[in-house]
């Protein structure tokens, strides 16, 4: 790694930082009223990033100006069975690793032991026992760094705006007609 | 410029707002860094330190997510000190523990509870990110702007056992 990296790692970090933070993910409560579906600002949250990124990314891509990094492995089962765990924990105690990161920042410092100590202690777990599981259930139903354009051959382009469409009609349903729950 | 000056203060933002920012972020990631956002994945080079100490010849803290100081790592302490930034442009920066009013509706005000369950709620959390390949940030964000089914199979998986677990809870107060 050069210093370059490193700066820009910083500097990329500090900005997804902020962004959590001016968010309110940084708190118990938002997360996980996403859950309890009366505060849905997660999901607009996270679908208004994808949107923007995809937006930008894949006509950069498809002009053959830039080119993917790695693209994050689908394993069906693992993905799915890892998020069912994932919610579990971040449902119990509101938080996911980059939140606590970065609540621990404003000075949430029980984000920061705890917190921080059971995200070493999972690792370590994880890292140990991966022989033992991993390999085998990365092999079911694998299909790699792939994207949904290229595993179902649709345009790009097509895949974006579908997925614009269907932000927005989200978007719709939550801020216009309602889509959440009033909380008791 | 006091008017935007006033709007970055916000201690809240509209969620659309942020999520345009860490999109750009995203932008940004793949463009200068020829990277993905991630968390989870700082910490597996952390724990490294540690499982290595613990088993020496392991596969994983050799191989793949070998002792070192990495990209996600010191994209964590970006994270971090990102995370302070904005608390103190809203003035909202305090050492704190139990500042979650709900939190107590929920679990009551024992701080030993609050501590147990962060520690048990950051086990199960980076446990699950190792298995699906990553957490909120490397899998759902990153691998979701570039349309990955990985982040979307993981997104169902998380949303369904997080409002069950929140069911669990709440129970009536659901």
């Amino acid at each position: 790694m050069t210093l370059m990296t490193y700066v820009l790692a910083l500097v990329l970090g500090v900005f997804f930082g902020f962004a959590l933070n001016k968010a309110g993910l940084t708190r118990y409560t938002k997360i996980v009223n996403q859950f309890r579906l009366t505060d849905m600002t997660v999901m607009k949250f996270i679908m208004t990033a994808l949107l923007t990124t995809m937006v930008g990314l894949f006509p950069l891509k498809m002009m053959g100006i830039i080119k993917f990094p790695a693209i994050p492995a689908t394993y069906v089962v693992g993905n799915l069975v890892g998020g069912l765990v994932f919610g579990v924990g971040m449902a119990l105690a509101g938080f996911c690793p980059g939140t606590a990161v970065a609540g621990g920042g404003e000075g949430k410092w029980d984000y920061i032991v705890p917190g921080l100590l059971g995200f070493l202690a999972g690792a370590v777990i994880f890292g140990l026992s991966y022989t033992s599981f991993m390999p085998q259930l990365v092999k079911i139903a694998n299909y790699g760094g792939v994207t949904l354009p290229e595993l179902w051959h649709i345009n790009p382009y097509l895949a974006v705006f579908v997925f614009a469409l269907l932000s927005l009609a989200l978007f719709y349903l939550i801020d216009r007609m309602g889509w959440q729950r009033k909380q008791k | 410029m006091t008017w935007l000056k006033k709007q970055i203060s916000k201690e809240l933002w509209s969620p659309y707002a942020a999520g345009v920012l860490l999109g750009i972020v995203g932008i940004l990631t793949v463009i200068l860094a020829h990277a993905l956002l991630g968390a989870s994945g700082g910490f597996e080079n952390i724990a490294a330190y540690i499982g290595k100490a613990l088993s020496p010849g392991n596969t994983y803290f050799n191989y793949i997510m070998p002792a070192k100081i990495t990209y996600p790592v010191v994209l964590l302490v970006g994270i971090f000190f990102g995370g302070m930034l904005g608390a103190l442009s809203s003035g909202t920066f305090k050492f704190r523990t139990m500042d979650d009013e709900q939190w107590k509706t929920a679990y009551g005000n024992q701080k030993w509870k609050r501590w147990l369950l962060l520690f048990v709620g950051g086990i199960i959390v980076e446990f699950a990110a190792g298995i699906a390949g990553g957490c909120t940030s490397g899998l759902l964000i990153s691998g979701g702007m570039l349309l990955a089914p990985a982040a979307f199979l993981f997104m169902a998986g998380m949303f369904a056992s997080g409002i069950l677990t929140a069911l669990v809870v709440y129970g009536k107060k659901y």
